[in-house]
């Protein structure tokens, strides 16, 4: 079971990212999430959300959820535009584990787009 | 300022290039407690250099839903009065993660010129390059120079140079500015303002502060905008529905602001279609609205949707107001497209019943049936709490969890300061002149 994002949902928020990145530093950062947000192509409005787990990149993009095996991925890269901290170089999403709620980034989703599948 | 702050101020000289840096106190927080509050603090204190100041509120960057705003202080040209701008989308969020809680702007530069805030450092740069460029290639510009595609800007375009009616803008799209501070901008021969924010912002009871904002989402999630989205469903929620029907068969996709729950951003594709999702191969596909303003009035005039889309691109490229510039055509007597975009360069204001110091980017009707809404006081109210705290300014008018009870409490829980009702009540009484 991994944390997953509906794309049409998504509103590009980043309410799941900032949540992440107080679970992760037990302060408002964006350094360390492992969800998120790409939102660099606003002239084309193409936006989506991207998630880092042990093995795979969980990619919501607008046209669908894509999962790609790490290994399959450029070092150092991983997609969206993390610009500062490649995805790759992140933490895996630990599901929230030492949460009694469970994921942070699923409870705070305005839209309940993030779901456990 | 320890908490829910980076605890710097910087001013900056643009006649002499100097960058004065100050500590963010506790005392200045409890008395002014943020944004606007201490933005007209700050402007009142450097008066005499006729100062445009960029700040951002307590809760701006933070959990607390609709937790985007940052807003810029300043005279404004069309008015004459000091003015709140709100900046929403990711402008706020990145410029309280940049370093510095407040940024004050004195004096004018002698040639043109760009701040670069980033990793709690602020460069005054020459921006002689950038001078000439559109709005959209000035960002594109900057982001490459920097090579940081997240770099966010507060800029101006071509127009800002002679046009009152200039507006701040937010990287491509307009911000919710009304009061022309586009061209107080180009009055100090400033260019842009290139924010990026990676820093982090500590938590005096982080797990009370989180809990209590995870508590306030999933209250705000029942509110009455649940189930809607983008600036259609504002519209009909406004009971404007020919307007949301003219706006819809060019609609693409809903994007919200910072950690705000409602999205108020609609997307409209001036070519391709509309309903498609994959990446698009052009660079452009449309323009972001960012408000219904100057939509409602194109519409009024009897525009063609892609008519008025393409001139709306055209004023986001200037730099223009376009809302403003649309009620200038109408009272003028411009209707039709050609005219009116013909005419965009070199239009300039007076404009009519602008006043108040907060933005009417924010509607002041009803919206969704709010019952307080359409109420003057209380839509200035809650103006001033929003640009105080640091919250999305139609988000707190459709969101009453967001209460000034609430809010003070998780002032003090996010900072171990002390803050009360009735000094937020001198606050308000402050910011709202
Ligand atoms: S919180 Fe939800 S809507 Fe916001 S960016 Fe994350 S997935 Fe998208
Ligand atoms: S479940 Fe927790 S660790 Fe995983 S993405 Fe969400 S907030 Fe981050």
């Amino acid at each position: 079971m991994g944390v997953k994002i509906d794309p049409l949902k998504c509103t590009a928020c980043m309410a799941c990212e900032l949540a992440c990145g107080y679970h992760r530093d037990d302060a408002f950062a964006l350094l360390s999430s492992c969800i998120v947000v790409y939102r660099t192509r606003d002239k084309k409005d193409y936006f989506g959300v991207i998630l880092k787990e042990e093995e795979d990149l969980v990619i919501a993009r607008p046209e669908g959820l894509e999962v790609k095996r790490i290994g399959a991925v450029e070092e150092g890269g991983g997609g969206g535009d993390a610009s500062a901290k490649p995805m790759l170089l992140r933490e895996a999403c630990d599901l929230c584990e030492d949460r009694d709620d469970g994921p942070l980034c699923k409870q705070v989703c305005p839209v309940d787009a993030v779901y456990l599948d | 300022m320890e908490f829910l702050a980076s605890d710097q101020i910087a001013i900056v000289d643009l006649a002499s290039g100097e960058v004065e840096t100050e500590e963010f106190s506790d005392e200045l927080c409890q008395e002014k407690i943020g944004g606007a509050g201490i933005n007209l603090a700050l402007y009142n204190q450097h008066a005499d250099g006729d100062p445009i100041v960029l700040g951002a509120g307590l809760f701006t960057g933070s959990m607390v839903p609709g937790s985007c705003l940052g807003v810029v202080t300043a005279k404004s040209p069309l008015t004459g009065q000091v003015a709140h701008a709100p900046l929403t989308q990711y402008l706020g969020m990145e410029l309280k993660y940049s370093g510095f809680d407040y940024i004050v702007i004195k004096n004018a530069a002698a040639a043109p010129t760009m701040l670069w805030v980033h990793d709690g450092i602020l460069d005054v740069e020459e921006a002689g390059g950038l001078a000439g460029l559109d709005v959209w290639a000035a960002v594109d510009q900057v982001r490459a120079d920097k090579g940081d595609d997240l770099i966010q800007v507060l800029g101006t375009g071509p127009a800002a140079a002679s046009s009152d009616l200039a507006c701040l803008m937010n990287n491509y799209w307009p911000s919710g500015d009304r009061f022309g501070l586009g061209h107080a901008l180009a009055a100090k021969n400033l260019k842009l303002v290139a924010i990026r924010g990676l820093g982090l912002l500590e938590i005096a009871d982080d797990e009370e502060f989180v809990d209590q904002c995870v508590a306030l989402q999933g209250e705000v999630k029942g509110g009455v905008w649940a189930g809607k989205k983008g600036l259609l469903d504002l519209a009909k929620g406004m009971g404007q529905d020919a307007l949301a029907d003219w706006l819809a068969p060019l609609v693409h996709r809903h994007r919200a602001n910072f950690n705000t729950p409602f999205a108020a951003n609609s997307f409209l594709f001036l070519q391709g279609d509309p309903s498609a999702l994959p990446e698009p191969e052009e660079a452009e596909m449309g323009v972001l609205l960012t408000d219904l303003g100057a939509a409602a009035l194109f519409q009024q005039m009897g525009l063609e949707l892609g008519d008025a889309g393409a001139i709306l691109k055209q004023c986001a490229k200037l730099g223009l107001d376009a809302g403003l510039a649309a009620k200038v055509c109408l009272d003028g007597g411009k209707t039709d497209a050609a005219a009116i975009s013909g005419a965009l360069e070199g239009l300039s204001g007076p404009v009519e019943g602008l006043s108040g110091p907060f933005s009417p980017a924010t509607p002041k009707t009803a919206v969704f049936g709010v019952d307080q809404a359409g109420d003057d006081a209380w839509w200035t109210r809650r103006q001033a709490v929003a640009h105080i705290f640091g919250l999305d300014p139609l988000f707190v008018l459709l969101a009453p969890e967001l209460s000034e009870a609430k809010l003070v409490e998780l002032a003090g829980i996010g900072t171990e300061l002390e803050f009360s009702q009735e000094g937020l009540d001198a606050v308000i009484a402050e910011v709202c002149g």
